[in-house]
């Protein structure tokens, strides 16, 4: 067991959307600072959804639910954003807004926590010149390819350096070569001591790495350790 | 997470090399799209409202100004009048009058009508021509007295009294406060009017700001999940309609200023300047007033998109 303190809790938690059955039930999970998890199970298991919960867009049903030692469920509105600017989100369908340039999506979790645009224009522009993107960072996101778009999602994830990063099929859009540095980047910034959940299909990606799995089936979810590789 | 900058560590060695230097427009984007927003649409109806705005203020004002105009001159006036039973009767008690008057403290000047003239006032119930065959016409004494006077005219009504029996002292108490009266009443619905036309910029700032926040909701959600508080996203759909408020209350601002500008001149030609109404003019104090109004439309817009997006997002959210 980590000695580290947790900052993912569920008990007993579950969710259900509106009156239907619960997509996930009976979730005890516990992530601690500085772990690296993958999340995997077939489509439409519930992966997105356990990230939902985590990155607060959805509350669970019932159970309890602590994030960064935070009961989600009693803390008041206003206390959530500042839960939110804690973890890097790479969303499977991107969410980059469309209006503004890739440097600003990037941009945005700094923009929002109010930090100077001189603070963060240099650390923004490094991380687009190392997603190969530092001669797109006009473009907005219409006139950027699916890779691109996805691999400016993973700067604005990363931009602030979160304490917990989650990743719902970071390399579903990009080049095999690609897709091993985006996945050595998240193995560094875990190193650093961010902790990492990736979701991920790629069952090559997962045996490779050799990190824990949490694997969701039926609606729940199970934990095995990682085969192979250096966890 | 550490300090260090982001990609100061070993992965980032096998980053491709930096590229060239490339210039990015670092202005400041609006978070929330500018169509998203109500836009145009928007800001042609705060226009309007402005417009209407501008000029029910600005019929608050002229009111105001012309009463006071009115009043002032009622308040510095009396008149006597000395009726009689024939001419000679009148000019007796109008000569006593007249005197008592230039020996009262108080009265800058008494002018007699001439007779012909107060004929000429009483044609309207007598007929054109007919009056001036009646020998017991009133004489009328015009009057200018200090505000001190007129504060308390009871010494000069009892030596008035006891000089000219026939004679009565009006200080058009009544037609100043009916004047008074009438004035308050078109002051009070022109700011009626003036605040049911800010109570419309509430009401298309409520519906466009929730249209907006439907449009956006997109963006909304995102800015929510990257850290964005509810105050920040309202203060960016704030900042959105103040300059689209801006834009268009100025707008109206500048059209009603050419349409009050056109009836002023309109008005002064028409009737001239010797008219019984007080010149219809716009200057100098009346005109802060003005550009007063497109800043509270904006504002009020601004204000009540920011309300209504933080009630909308706990609702939503």
């Amino acid at each position: 067991m980590s000695a580290n303190k947790a900052i993912v809790e569920f008990e007993e938690a579950g969710f259900a959307y509106s009156d239907e059955a619960e997509t996930l039930s009976d979730i005890n999970l516990r992530l601690h600072e500085g772990e690296f998890r993958f999340l995997t199970g077939p489509s439409g298991a519930g992966k997105t959804t356990l990230l939902k919960m985590i990155y607060l867009a959805h509350k669970p049903t019932r159970g309890h639910f602590r994030l960064f030692g935070e009961d989600t469920a009693g803390a008041p509105r206003d206390a959530l954003p500042p839960l939110r600017r804690r973890i890097g989100v790479v969303f499977q369908e991107f969410r980059l807004l469309d209006h503004l340039t890739a440097f600003d999506n990037v941009a945005l979790p700094m923009k929002v926590a109010g930090i100077n645009q001189n603070q963060y224009r240099e650390d923004v522009s490094e991380l687009l010149n190392w997603v190969g993107l530092g001669h797109r960072m006009n473009a907005k996101p219409p006139t950027l390819s699916g890779g691109e778009q996805q691999r400016v999602a993973l700067a604005r994830a990363l931009v602030s350096k979160p304490d917990l990063i989650l990743a719902d099929e970071p390399t579903g859009n990009v080049d095999p070569a690609m897709s091993e540095r985006i996945m050595k980047l998240f193995i560094e910034l875990n190193k650093l001591g961010a902790a990492v959940i990736v979701a991920t299909h790629n069952l090559h990606l997962v045996q490779s790495l050799g990190k824990p799995v949490l694997r969701i089936a039926d609606g729940r979810v199970s934990h095995s350790a990682g085969a192979g590789g250096a966890g | 997470m550490s300090e260090r900058p982001l990609t100061d560590h070993p992965e980032f060695d096998d980053a491709p090399p930096p590229e060239a230097p490339r210039i990015h427009r670092f202005r400041r984007e609006p978070l929330l799209p500018e169509a998203g927003a109500g836009g145009a649409p928007l800001t042609a109806v705060i226009a309007v409202i402005s417009f209407l705005a501008v000029l029910s203020m600005a019929s608050v004002l002229i009111i105001n100004k012309s009463a006071s105009e009115w009043t002032a001159e009622l308040r510095s006036e009396i008149t006597v009048q000395v009726k009689g039973v024939d001419a000679e009767e009148i000019a007796a008690g109008a000569a006593a009058a007249m005197r008592i008057l230039n020996e009262t403290e108080g009265v800058i000047e008494a002018m007699e009508m001439d007779r012909d003239d107060t004929a000429a006032l009483l044609e309207p119930w007598l007929g054109k021509d007919n009056a001036a065959a009646f020998v017991n016409i009133p004489a009328i004494i015009e009057v200018k007295v200090t505000p001190g006077l007129r504060a308390d005219l009871d010494l000069l009504r009892t030596r008035l009294a006891a000089a000219a029996p026939n004679a009565s002292l009006d200080d058009h108490a009544a037609w100043h406060s009916r004047l008074s009266t009438a004035a308050r009443s078109g002051q009070m619905f022109a700011f009626a009017v003036f605040l049911i036309i800010l109570g419309a910029a509430c009401a298309i700032s409520i519906f466009a700001a929730r249209a907006g926040l439907a449009a956006n909701h997109e963006i909304v959600s995102v800015l929510h999940l990257v850290g964005a508080t509810d105050e920040f996203i309202a203060s960016e759909v704030q900042r959105r309609f103040f300059v689209l408020g801006l834009r268009g209350a100025l707008a109206g601002l500048v059209v009603a200023l050419a349409a009050l500008g056109t009836a002023a001149l309109s008005l002064k030609s028409g009737i001239g300047t010797d008219s019984f109404l007080p010149q219809f003019s716009i200057g100098g104090w009346m005109v802060l007033w003005l550009f007063a109004v497109p800043l509270a439309t904006c504002l009020v817009t601004a204000l009540t998109a920011r309300l209504t997006v933080l009630k909308a997002l706990q609702e939503q959210y």
